[in-house]
């Protein structure tokens, strides 16, 4: 039995968090999310990611990617949510996910390598598609290539070049969102349902990890105020109200952990429990980024309600991931389907 | 990640559950079949049967060869407590000895008491009580006052202990006793191993709020106790008591999670019978505790990761407690609500029985009480885990 992550796993997210500690600090995203005209995605971040194998994680190794699995990425995507860190990563990542498993060789060999390097930001929605316009995609202004539903209510996948992007607005400012209409549409040949569902699993998969790595980040930043924050001559973590309210977070987001980890495993190795795995690491991770980040602002006090701290960057954030691929309530109603009946 | 077992690991689960298939009889397995019996005649069923699982081999999973254990992996241990409770075995009569007590002995009891006690503890012939808790100090353990005072080669014990399991079968108690006069905290404390059969040791049932006695009041009136049934150190007894709570520590929770999946399972099914079950409200409180029981499943898998990998949870064990009890707990207020106004009736109008269901959902009363309190646990995972200042 080994339900952990292997040394090299912890060595690679260690690698990613220690980038953004140094190079890549909330300063840094601070100047993101002030800049709402800018692309999101500065220069130095992106590079590293293509550098260091961030976006080359589940590309095989035929088209220069490293071959590893949702466990890896997950590992990523976990130390990004920490860092609150901006850019298309996610997006590069599945849509390299969805032309590497259903997409022809020419396709393959036309965007895979690329997406590997960076040299081309991806971009992966399940809202709207192809035909008729989507209306919200994560980075979709700076997308190379788009992976979409390719019809309304009907099954496919398709992938858009060359779509004219609008930006919408969001209070998330870690991210960029846009809608993207027309350009070029060519169908990736080899999607099935089957694999239209497994791609909406890991990205939910990478979505609830990195609401696990904001819960955790924003959890070791309150209880560090909290053990220095003095009132009534005393830290305020010595508050049995603080402290209970602490520790119950601290067990969420454990569980929120294993959570993830999970379903990353049982998605990739395809668990007969994946369905219900994802669901309940979605269900989980949302719940518990939610509480986290709100109790980051409350136990803060009146600077946690500032613009100049940065709970607010963790706190917005939490709030648009916790929504997608099913909000809390969503992920629960699947989990009812499955363990309670219609 | 690998979250198989050993074919070795998998082998002795195949022979434990044919054991288990082939010693379980079908009607011990009726929902209420253990509470419809008188507690004394419960007790004698199952001391009876636990000694023949431990003749065949099924006691002890981790207990060296050498003490008459299996000298098993953690992986077996943890195949045990999901495979017994997978076949509804009868609970252990012996829970703090089997638990807590062996493993200490093993680890600082004289040659004497490694004798003396751990194989009749392997076969249930002494059934062992944990004499800690006191009117006056339960969660405040150091608050002890049970007194014991030399005279000759003996202690003589005077005092009381209260919430003792198993208190009226009880063949002996291991027991914090204060030996030191006028010591105070968790100085100058003593465990003492005191043999209940004598005059000086009365213990009385409590009933709880289920109905049910599993616990007691234990009374010592000059009660004698040879110096040498001290584990370990005279006056050391506070260090004892730390390392015998300790054994709990690797308890993963996987029994825990099967028994709970399996009563989720049951409430479901009850509200499938009530037409509740489309209730989106309903849907989302089941599915809100499901997930905190896969939590517990998922969380059970680490546990024995890091046992295996030689790691010692520590505090982290608070963790462990408060996810399976406070999911447990309000797993049973769900079965509340999808009963509405019948949740305290005995039977639904179809005629199903639901005391069985009513007796865990008062159990899910205890849970967040005994082993450390769910705000004593919080208070450990604040200041011990997360480093909050006292």
């Amino acid at each position: 039995m080994f339900f952990a992550l292997t040394s090299d796993q912890q060595e690679f997210g260690a690698a990613v968090r220690d980038y953004l500690a140094q190079r890549f600090d909330l300063a840094a995203v601070r100047t993101v999310v002030e800049n709402p005209s800018d692309d999101g995605n500065p220069a130095s971040l992106w590079r590293a990611a293509g550098e260091q194998g961030w976006t080359a994680v589940t590309v095989d190794e035929d088209h220069d990617g490293l071959g590893l699995g949702l466990v890896e990425a997950q590992v990523i995507a976990r130390a990004l949510g920490a860092g609150v860190a901006p850019g298309p990563w996610r997006g590069t990542v599945l849509a390299a996910d969805a032309i590497r498993l259903a997409g022809s060789d020419e396709q393959k060999a036309a965007w895979l390598p690329k997406l590997a390097a960076g040299e081309a930001v991806g971009a992966f929605t399940t809202r709207g598609s192809a035909a008729s316009g989507l209306p919200v995609v994560e980075y979709g202004a700076l997308a190379d290539v788009v992976v979409a539903p390719a019809e309304d209510g009907l099954p496919g996948l398709a992938l858009v070049t060359g779509a004219t992007a609008s930006p919408v607005g969001s209070y998330d400012g870690t991210t960029r969102l846009a809608s993207c209409s027309g350009g070029t549409v060519e169908t990736l040949p080899g999607t099935t349902v089957e694999l239209q569902r497994l791609l909406t699993d890991r990205a939910t998969v990478l979505v609830a990890a990195d609401l696990v790595g904001i819960a955790r980040e924003a959890l070791t930043r309150t209880v560090a105020y909290d053990r220095e924050r003095t009132q009534f001559g005393v830290p305020v973590g010595s508050f049995q109200a603080l402290k209970h309210a602490l520790a119950d977070l601290h067990v969420g987001v454990t569980m929120a952990e294993h959570a993830a980890l999970y379903a990353a495993h049982a998605v990739d190795t395809g668990l007969a429990d994946a369905e219900l795995a994802v669901a309940v690491a979605k269900a989980k991770s949302s719940d518990v980024a939610l509480q986290a980040t709100a109790a980051m602002i409350q136990f803060h006090g009146g600077i946690g309600y500032t613009w100049e701290h940065e709970a607010h960057f963790f706190y917005k954030r939490a709030k648009r991931l916790a929504g997608q691929y099913g909000d809390v309530a969503v992920s629960r109603e699947r989990i009812a389907s499955l363990t309670v009946g219609a | 990640m690998d979250l198989t077992f050993t074919p070795a690991e998998e082998e002795f689960r195949e022979e434990l559950r044919s054991w288990l298939r082939a010693h379980i009889p079908d009607e011990w397995t009726r929902p209420g079949f253990w509470e419809s019996l008188e507690d004394s005649e419960s007790f004698r069923l199952r001391r009876d049967w636990e000694r023949d699982k431990a003749d065949a081999g099924f006691a002890g999973i981790q207990w060296p060869v050498e003490y008459g254990g299996r000298g098993g992996t953690p992986g077996m241990k943890a195949i045990y407590d999901e495979e017994t409770v997978r076949a509804r075995a009868p609970r252990t009569v012996n829970p703090l000895g089997l638990t807590f007590l062996a493993p200490t002995v093993m680890a600082i009891g004289t040659d004497a008491q490694k004798k003396e006690i751990i194989g009749p503890l392997l076969r249930n012939e002494v059934v062992w009580c944990q004499g800690f808790s006191e009117p006056g100090a339960g969660s405040d353990l150091a608050a002890l006052s049970t007194k014991g005072v030399r005279d000759g080669d003996d202690f003589v014990v005077n005092g009381q202990k209260v919430w003792t399991t198993n208190a009226v079968h009880g063949d002996k108690i291991f027991t914090l006793v204060r030996t030191e006069a006028g010591s105070e905290k968790h100085r100058g404390i003593s465990m003492l191993l005191i043999d209940m059969n004598q005059p000086g040791v009365t213990a009385r049932p409590l009933r709880q709020m289920s109905g049910a006695s599993e616990f007691g009041e234990v009374f010592f009136d000059d009660a004698r106790v040879p110096v040498t049934d001290c584990l370990g150190e005279i006056g050391d007894g506070w260090r004892t008591a730390m390392l015998l709570l300790s054994f709990e520590r690797g308890a993963s929770g996987i029994s825990q999670y099967t028994e709970f999946r399996r009563q989720y399972d049951e409430i479901a099914a009850v509200a499938r019978k009530l037409g509740r079950a489309d209730d989106p409200v309903i849907r989302d409180d089941l599915a809100r505790v499901l997930t905190e029981l896969e939590c517990l499943r998922l969380h059970s898998m680490h546990v024995l990761t890091q046992v295996e990998q030689g790691r010692d949870l520590g505090f982290e064990a608070s963790m462990t407690k408060l996810q399976w009890s406070e999911a447990f707990q309000d797993l049973w207020e769900v079965y509340d609500r999808i009963l509405g106004e019948d949740a305290t009736l005995d039977a639904l109008t179809d005629g199903t029985d639901l005391r069985p269901l009513h007796a865990q959902a008062m159990w899910s009363r205890s849970v967040t009480i005994w082993g450390g309190s769910s705000q004593v646990q919080r208070n450990v995972t604040a200041e011990r885990v997360l480093g909050l200042p006292r």
